[in-house]
């Protein structure tokens, strides 16, 4: 059985009221939208501004309530639970955000910070509280005496650690990842997708992988869910995906993204006009505004999301029809033969040095 | 590269006083040029110096607290000695810059077809019945759908992507030699960023223009530019051609920066990660100012500034173990 059923979700927001507060307007944030998700597994939630995939990771945990549909974790049905039962269910889903500049009460140190959740779920005793925060720091790569700080003393990378402390403190079986790296440098990013990675190894964690960066998405991701305006457009496991993306929606993202490759050999597929308003979203195929593909059927009629043997599936009338995607993404070759020697030099040389000394990183925070 | 650079730093130093006394090295020596036509590429991360320069070039920077130098020459001018008047009629003119965010880039208070009118009778003159159809046609020369009913529009009434085509629009009011492009896709999605990089493309043909492009995005490099410089902590610590730099990066922190990024096109289990984290700017190490995090380190690395060497011809790292390719071999 699957960890995570999600079935028919619906979400419409008002938009604007009359004087008298009757509902004029809706954002349809999200329309309609299923997926499972197995344990120990990651699931990405893909699109632009606007599509809904925030919304969807808020209602998974009813941290918001759904208009419609139901959402199943280890059986039991989320939407049915009474406020004690939802709390308790807390423990066992967690969501890290993507600004950790905001999500850290700024007056709590990272000790007080991991030892709240702990206190709240009456966890571990409080006799072994500092213990278990150190645990947990070092289990984020961070040094246990750091947790005398204050979140304005770490790093953006750091903090990220620490949010991610906070989600392992109640040895959750989901974490949501909303936008995770987003908001950090590059080197940095690399860090936390690395310990995500580990943790999900060593923990058994499933993920839920928000993100707008597909290239973050197929190294982190086993099955990908692509949104466009409020509905799952297609959604594959990452490797068939990502080799050959059959929606039109999904064939411009992968092409948009640029490669860290000059002069790479691809085929572009560059939309025209801008993302629709998901106030006032298109008649029937939501993306047929923009799809290079449109023909007079999708204008009127929205295409089901229907999946093939393998578990590939595609919300999009022509499916059948459209020409061959293998050139959207080079197969491989990203790095040059020198490339590749040298990064795998610069990896083990650093590797060697990190496990010298767990959150060596931790020894100054920035002055920044 | 031709003859005579369109715009050459030479040896730029920017400080910046702090209240509490503190004095933070924020750029130090950097060399660069772009030729007319080239579009160069100035990466690095948060922090590394690459906005400062670029508003050091269109002179921005705050006079009080700021304290540069070192030569911009730009067609014949020394931009760091030029009176400010002076300075007023060549930005916006000659020298023009695209910023990260549309929004709090344009005014919201007057419609975008007076902001780009304003921008053409400052340095043109004319009529502003001129100067307005001037305005049209620059919309939609940046694809901007009915460009006569959108030019009356306030900021507010547009997308983001719309209104970065808008900044694209007014920054090329007036035909500039050099056009600063400040991470100018960040803020957008990816499919209005490949729009937007497409349009700098083709403008870039049309015009004749040098680009510097600011971004932390590799990919947009590999892209977009003809030349690439890498700074760090202040520095720039690797110059090359955009093919080279991506295919044999002479300097370890391009390395570990082309490692650490997940790619659509390789495939990695683990990512390379650069630990540590960069030097205080306040009090910048001795030696190299990467050495810390360096997994290629020596001891000479720590005592002395390294310089910046010319590996191969028109490729400069500032690593004395350059070229790399002795260490893997």
């Amino acid at each position: 059985m699957a960890l995570l059923e999600v079935d028919g979700l619906v979400k419409h927001f008002v938009a604007e009221r009359s004087l008298f507060g009757r509902a004029l307007a809706h954002v349809k944030a999200v329309d309609g939208v299923s997926f499972s998700l197995e344990a120990g597994k990651t699931l990405a939630l893909v699109g632009e501004s606007g599509c809904g995939k925030s919304t969807v990771s808020r209602l998974v945990l009813r941290l918001i309530e759904p208009d419609s549909g139901t959402v199943r974790f280890d059986g039991r049905d989320l939407l049915a639970l009474d406020p004690n039962a939802l709390r308790a269910f807390r423990r066992e889903a967690q969501i890290i955000f993507q600004d950790p500049y905001a999500s850290l009460n700024p007056r709590m140190t990272a000790g007080q910070i991991l030892t709240e959740p702990l206190a709240l779920h009456d966890l571990v005793p409080p006799a072994q509280r500092r213990a278990r925060v150190a645990e947990l720091l070092r289990l984020v790569g961070l040094e246990p005496r750091l947790a005398r700080r204050y979140p304005h003393e770490f790093s953006g990378g750091q903090r990220q650690r620490i949010a991610i402390a906070r989600a392992l403190a109640v040895e959750p079986k989901l974490i949501i990842c909303d936008e995770p790296v987003s908001a950090l440098d590059v080197s940095i990013r690399s860090q936390i997708l690395n310990l995500l990675r580990e943790l999900q190894d060593r923990l058994g964690l499933a993920y839920i992988f928000v993100s707008h960066d597909l290239a973050v998405v197929k190294h982190i991701a086993d099955h990908v869910a692509v949104m466009n305006l409020g509905q799952i457009v297609e959604t594959a496991e990452a490797d068939a995906l990502f080799a050959s993306p059959r929606h039109p929606y999904s064939r411009a993202l992968l092409s948009a993204i640029p490669l860290p490759q000059p002069k790479a050999k691809r085929t572009t597929v560059l939309l025209e006009g801008e993302i629709p308003s998901a106030l006032n979203p298109p008649a029937g195929c939501r993306f047929h505004t923009r799809c290079p593909f449109v023909i007079e059927r999708c204008r009127n009629e929205a295409p089901a999301l229907l999946a093939d043997g393998s578990g590939h599936a595609t919300a999009c009338h022509r499916t059948a029809e459209l020409p061959s995607a293998d050139a959207i993404l080079p197969a491989a070759g990203g790095f040059s033969p020198a490339l590749a020697k040298l990064v795998a030099a610069f990896s083990q040389k650093t590797e060697g040095a990190a496990t010298a000394g767990v959150g060596i990183q931790g020894t100054a925070p920035t002055t920044t | 590269m031709s003859a005579a650079p369109l715009i050459e730093i030479k040896d730029l130093r920017i400080c910046f006083h702090g209240d509490d006394g503190r004095i933070t090295h924020a750029v130090d020596s950097v060399d660069l040029s772009v030729a007319n036509g080239a579009t160069l590429g100035l990466v690095g991360e948060s922090g590394c110096g690459k906005s400062v320069t670029s508003l050091a070039i269109m002179g921005l920077l705050p006079k009080q607290s700021a304290e540069i130098s070192g030569a911009i020459r730009f067609d014949g001018l020394d931009l760091l000695q030029t009176p400010d008047q002076t300075l007023r009629n060549l930005r916006g003119n000659r020298l023009a810059m695209i910023f990260q965010e549309p929004m709090t880039s344009l005014n919201p208070s007057f419609t975008i077809g007076d902001q780009i009118i304003e921008t053409i009778l400052r340095h043109r003159g004319g009529s502003r019945k001129s100067a307005r159809e001037r305005a049209i046609e620059l919309l939609r020369r940046v694809h901007i759908p009915s460009p006569e009913r959108r030019v009356d529009e306030y900021p507010h009434k547009l997308s983001g992507g719309m209104r970065q085509r808008v900044m694209i629009a007014m920054a090329l009011a007036c035909d500039p030699r050099l056009l600063i492009a400040d991470e100018p896709t960040t803020a957008l999605d990816v499919t209005l960023q490949a729009q937007i990089l497409e349009l700098m493309r083709e403008l870039k043909a049309a015009s004749g223009a040098a680009i510097i492009l600011i971004t932390h995005d590799l990919g947009v490099v590999a892209e977009v530019c003809d030349e690439v410089a890498v700074m760090y902590a202040g520095e720039i610590v690797e110059r090359a051609p955009v093919d080279e730099l991506f295919s044999a990066p002479q300097h370890p922190y391009t390395v570990g920066l082309l490692g650490s990024i997940p790619r659509l096109d390789h495939r990695a289990e683990q990512l390379a990660t650069i630990e540590g984290m960069v030097p205080n700017m306040a009090q910048p190490p001795a030696g190299c100012r990467f050495a810390a995090r360096c997994p290629f380190v020596l001891d000479a690395c720590t005592t002395a500034p390294p310089p910046l060497i010319e590996v191969s011809p028109g490729h400069l790292s500032r690593c004395i173990r350059a070229p790399l390719e002795r260490l893997v071999s």
